[in-house]
């Protein structure tokens, strides 16, 4: 055995540590490198030399370089990031959402009150222009708060839609990345070591794609991994990648909707395929958070609106004209008429409209208010049409599905139907979703308030019962509708202690007596059906009683065209009482009214909702969050960079390659040794 | 386990921030003194809040509303105290005018002094409340609402009776029913009117006698027949015979029921009533005594007095039955505006209890508001200190921990 084989272990042994030395160098340099997956030298003993005495050992071999890695750990981070960046994408979003439905003096229940409010000192002085036109103010601000808040909403669509297009195009960025470290990966493996490297460029590829759309990923054979989205579309295959796109909403052209792009050209994608990543958290954004926020801010001011309009054309103006509508949605005035989008792959020729219809008209039919929901419409092809309601873009559960005919009023809108739709064609109905943005003061003439009820009632001065006239109901203000008025009720006592007999006496004469039960409202019979009102008499009237000794006449109430609509404030005092009335999202079912909520509650409603998905996004964001950083702390501890370990770790080497020369040194001085005695 | 330090960097940081977001959010909180800043920070005490806010307002409005009926029910309640005081001197204009001694030029300076009177009375009832409605209009009126008219009609009310009310939280009176206090008041004494009819012989008024307003004497037994009045028909200087007649078709000839005889100041009872005639009556002088109606208007008894006032030539017996109808009348008339005043001091104590009542849902309003969104301070402060220190020793054990490497001692 000669000196050379000490030589030789020291010069590996140095060789092993300068390599160990090495690489704790570069783990201390990527220390902050992003990805970067703690590197280790691997040695392995250089095997034994037989000698009769058995096996000296020939020292030590670097085998190869790895990487901490573990590929459980490294797909948990990317799962639970994808998730959190959903979550996170989606809270921020929210937060954007609920400035919008501001609370207190800034609100939009705050303005609405404030327009009703007004009415009650154009209910204190009729004839006051000051006091009306501060109806017209308060009119105003809440059409432009109503206005600006669903232009508010749009502009959030349009970020999202930004968001979603941008979003695409880093994932299609790092779909190829991906790709072609596959192809250098596969290339690299050849050289029977691993790209550590590549191998870490890869994972922060698909951890970063995570965030933006959560992916699985099966690694292959030849070191290469494909990438799929959720639960099934191919993404990267080998070095093959599927481009996604940002597509057109078939309904609606400023919202996205996902598609990858084929030879065929692009195809669509069912958003339930999107399970994590900030596109889903956008994509549910889009799909329930705005349009439901759309739709009830809708559906509040076309209940404003509309029941405003309505009592207005229930009374009289300063002019003596049946009082005109004070708001419009849209361009023009009256009934607002909106189109139904098509979706962009219909066939036929069919254009679908909607006219939203005046709540007394719905009441009377027994139909429900306009609710704060979208609709589908599905043509099969022989004429028939099916009506579905939408929650978060799919089709509610709670609504059956109904065909609907041209002409057919469901939840506060009439369909119309023209042209001929081919089979499978379908429209989307938003009834309440463009009402907010719409919203306009459609009156500048402070004497065009409605304050005067078309309709007089006087008691007559000999009147001895406690009654008196506390209502008015009707429909029409023209008086010519009432050609046969003035008309006088009177009561008759009939055999039954205690229960009364009316009667209508009018230019046309005497009616036919009617039993009446107190609390009842008492119908005039008109010339025509819609034109008859109905008063309610509180107290208890005397009634004609001719059995009784002395015979007693009965009270009288007139009824007679108002003569002097500029004092009158009764409608004004009906416009206030519109706040209290709970028309907001009324629904009809089986006969029976579910009542909906006034504007003060609605609008509270819409807060408190709007909260607690906020609330609730957040707390799930934060769970998410903090779910996503234990799994980034699991795979860090296993691939992260100690600097500490590592200054231990030099230390350790730096001893080691100190060993190993002086192995040198000795080996030197044994031959020196063996020189000198051999020299001698 | 390792901690990567890189990561651990990371960490802290994160956390640091998050302490200093926590920080401030606090801050904002303290210095606004909301707990809610936004909805989501506690949903159900926002829509609490919302809800409280619109209470808040609609005690405001209907406060409002409240005012402007104190406004003019105030100015309805003086009105009503000047007419009263007109009348009063009216009242004491004709009991002067029935001085026997006084002459008929007398008398016609009387009448004149009472047509001012009339004047400002008439003023009373138009009067406005100063910004165009008029305190008397009832549910609406040509403006001014009392008109006057040529006779026979006098003065009419142009408009339509009853009242105008605030909206139904407060249903208070924004104007007073003038129909029911100027021109209905009950005519007669109240029950029945009496009056000096024509002499069935002559057909000219009767100047002989006179009769008094009557008084009742048994109510259960007035008037046992609807629309039946009765006539006190001298058949004599000595006798007379209580006939009844239909007071709707006064032409249809009347039915004898009983007959007596008189004696002057003697009463005579006739179903439940009493009535007085005075005086030395001609055969043929008819009394009717009918049912009471709300007919009587202030102005027609007013404009009759100066009528009869500046009549020349009447007898005493006519002269002392103008003076019984019309004190009468104007008595019947004052109790009719007092009532109205009445009715006017309820509503003003009614608005007072509203204004009290409306204080006090305001005040739960706010109290509910505050509530739902304001900030405990000192549990804020203290929350906030509690925070700050939290941050601190953050940042300490951060710069201590960071110090803590081995590099430090293999430096050498």
């Amino acid at each position: 055995m000669g000196t050379g084989a000490l030589m030789s272990l020291g010069t590996r042994a140095m060789a092993a540590s300068y390599a160990q030395l090495q690489t704790t160098s570069n783990n201390i340099a990527n220390v902050n490198t992003k990805g970067y997956s703690r590197q280790e030298v691997q040695l392995a003993t250089a095997g034994g030399q037989f000698t009769g005495a058995g096996f000296f050992g020939r020292g030590v071999d670097v085998t190869s370089v790895t990487r901490a890695h573990d590929e459980f750990l490294t797909r948990e981070a990317s799962l639970s990031s994808a998730l959190a960046a959903a979550d996170t994408a989606r809270s921020d979003q929210l937060l954007r959402l609920e400035k919008i439905f501001g609370t207190g003096e800034s609100g939009l229940g705050y303005a609405t009150n404030q327009m009703f409010n007004a009415f009650a000192d154009v209910a204190s002085k009729p004839q006051d222009l000051s006091s009306r036109q501060v109806v017209l103010s308060r009119a105003g601000e809440l059409a432009a708060r109503f206005t600006t808040a669903g232009q508010q909403i749009d502009e959030l669509q349009t970020g999202v839609t930004g968001d979603l297009q941008a979003a695409v195009s880093q994932i299609n960025d790092l779909t190829s990345r991906i790709a072609v470290l596959n192809q250098k990966i596969v290339d690299g493996r050849g050289s029977g070591q691993p790209p550590n490297d590549l191998l870490d460029q890869r994972d922060t590829a698909v951890q970063d794609l995570s965030k933006l759309m959560q992916v699985s990923t099966i690694g292959a054979e030849d070191g290469s991994v494909s990438v799929f989205m959720g639960a099934g579309q191919a993404l990267v295959l080998g070095t093959r990648t599927t481009s996604m796109v940002a597509m057109r909403d078939p309904y609606d052209n400023s919202r996205v909707t996902l598609g990858i792009a084929t030879e065929a050209g692009n195809r669509a994608l069912p958003t339930s395929l999107l399970t994590g990543g900030s596109v889903a958290g956008l994509m549910r954004f889009q799909s329930t958070d705005i349009t439901d926020a759309r739709n009830l801010l809708g559906q509040m001011a076309l209940a404003v609106g509309l029941q405003v309009n309505e009592q207005q054309s229930l009374g009289l103006d300063l002019n003596g004209q049946t009082g005109a509508a004070m708001f419009r949605f849209g361009p023009v005035s009256g009934l607002p008429v909106l189109a139904a989008n098509p979706s962009s792959a219909n066939g036929g020729s069919a254009a679908i409209s909607l006219t939203l219809q005046p709540p007394a008209a719905l009441t009377a039919a027994g139909v429900s208010s306009v609710q704060a929901s979208d609709y589908r419409i599905t043509a099969d092809g022989l004429g028939g049409f099916e009506l579905a309601r939408l929650k978060g873009g799919e089709i509610d559960p709670e609504f059956a599905a109904q065909s609907v005919l041209n002409g057919d009023v469901v939840d506060g809108f009439a369909i119309s139907i023209s042209g001929t739709a081919a089979a499978g064609d379908t429209f989307l109905l938003r009834p309440a979703g463009s009402a907010a943005r719409n919203m306009q003061l459609n009156m500048t003439n402070p004497k065009l308030l409605a304050a005067a009820s078309p309709l007089s009632a006087t008691t007559g001065s000999m009147n001895t019962g406690t009654g008196e006239v506390g209502a008015i109901h009707y429909d029409s203000t023209d008086v010519a509708a009432y050609a046969n008025l003035p008309a006088t009720l009177k009561f008759q006592a009939t055999a039954v202690a205690g229960q009364y007999t009316y009667t209508w006496t009018d230019s046309t004469g005497t009616r036919v007596p009617n039993t009446w039960s107190p609390g009842q409202p008492i119908v005039y019979p008109g010339t025509t059906p819609t034109n008859s009102f109905s008063v309610q008499i509180n107290g208890v009237p005397t009634a004609a009683d001719s059995s009784a000794s002395p015979a007693v006449s009965s009270d009288t109430f007139v009824f007679g065209a108002n003569a002097y609509p500029g004092s009158d404030n009764r409608n004004a005092n009906a416009l206030l009482a519109l706040r209290d009335n709970p028309l907001v999202g009324a629904i009809w079912s089986g006969g029976t009214l579910q009542q909906g909520a006034n504007v003060t509650d609605a609008f509270a409603g819409i807060v408190a909702s709007i909260g607690v998905r906020v609330q609730s996004a957040r707390s799930a964001a934060e769970l998410s969050t903090g779910v996503a950083a234990d799994a980034e702390l699991a795979r860090s501890s296993k691939s992260g960079v100690n600097l500490d370990e590592e200054a231990a770790r030099l230390i350790q080497y730096q001893q080691t390659y100190q060993a190993a020369a002086k192995m040198l040194q000795v080996a030197q001085t044994v031959f020196d040794t063996l020189l000198q005695t051999a020299g001698r | 386990m390792r901690i990567a330090s890189a990561h651990s960097y990371e960490a802290t940081i994160d956390v640091l921030q998050r302490r200093q977001v926590d920080l401030s959010d606090m801050q904002t909180r303290l210095t606004s003194g909301k707990r809610l800043l936004k909805a989501s920070d506690d949903p159900a005490a926002a829509a609490r809040a919302e809800r409280a806010l619109a209470a808040e307002l609609r005690s405001d409005t209907s406060q409002r509303s409240v005012d402007a009926s104190k406004v003019i029910m105030s100015q309805t309640e003086s009105a009503l105290g000047d007419a009263g005081d007109l009348l009063q001197q009216l009242r004491e204009a004709l009991v002067a005018s029935g001085n026997a001694t006084y002459t008929d030029a007398e008398r016609s300076q009387l009448a004149g002094a009472m047509i001012g009177m009339r004047q400002q009375l008439l003023g009373v009832a138009n009067r406005s409340d100063g910004s165009g409605s008029y305190l008397f209009g009832g549910q609406g009126s040509s403006q001014p609402p009392f008109v006057d008219s040529p006779t026979p009609v006098g003065v009419q009310f142009i408009g339509t009776s009853g009242q105008l009310q605030t909206a139904s939280d407060t249903a208070l009176p924004l104007s007073s029913d003038g129909v029911a206090g100027w021109l209905n008041a009950s005519t007669g004494n109240g029950v029945f009117v009496t009056q000096s009819a024509t002499n069935s012989v002559s057909g000219a008024p009767i100047t002989g006698a006179w009769i008094d307003a009557g008084s009742v004497t048994d109510p259960s037994a007035l008037f046992p027949v609807a629309d039946t009045g009765y006539r006190v028909h001298f058949t004599s200087s000595t006798t007379y015979d209580i006939e009844s007649y239909s007071v709707s078709s006064p032409a249809t000839p009347p039915t004898v029921e009983s007959s007596g005889a008189y004696q002057s100041g003697k009463a005579i009872s006739l179903h439940g009533m009493s009535v007085t005639v005075t005086g030395t009556p001609t055969t043929g002088d008819q009394f009717n005594v009918a049912p009471s109606t709300p007919t009587l208007s202030v102005f027609d008894t007013i404009d009759a007095a100066i009528a009869e006032l500046k009549t020349l030539n009447r007898t005493p017996a006519q002269r002392a039955q103008s003076t019984a109808d019309r004190l009468r009348d104007i008595d019947s008339s004052m109790a009719s505006l007092n009532l109205a005043r009445s009715i006017t001091g309820g509503a003003l104590n009614l608005i007072d209890s509203e204004t009290t009542r409306l204080g006090t849902q305001k005040l739960a309003a706010q109290t509910e508001r505050s509530n739902a969104e304001d900030l405990d301070l000192p549990q804020a402060l203290s929350e906030f200190q509690n925070q700050q220190t939290g941050y601190e020793a953050a940042l300490k054990s951060y710069s201590m921990v960071q110090k803590m490497s081995l590099f430090q001692y293999i430096s050498g």
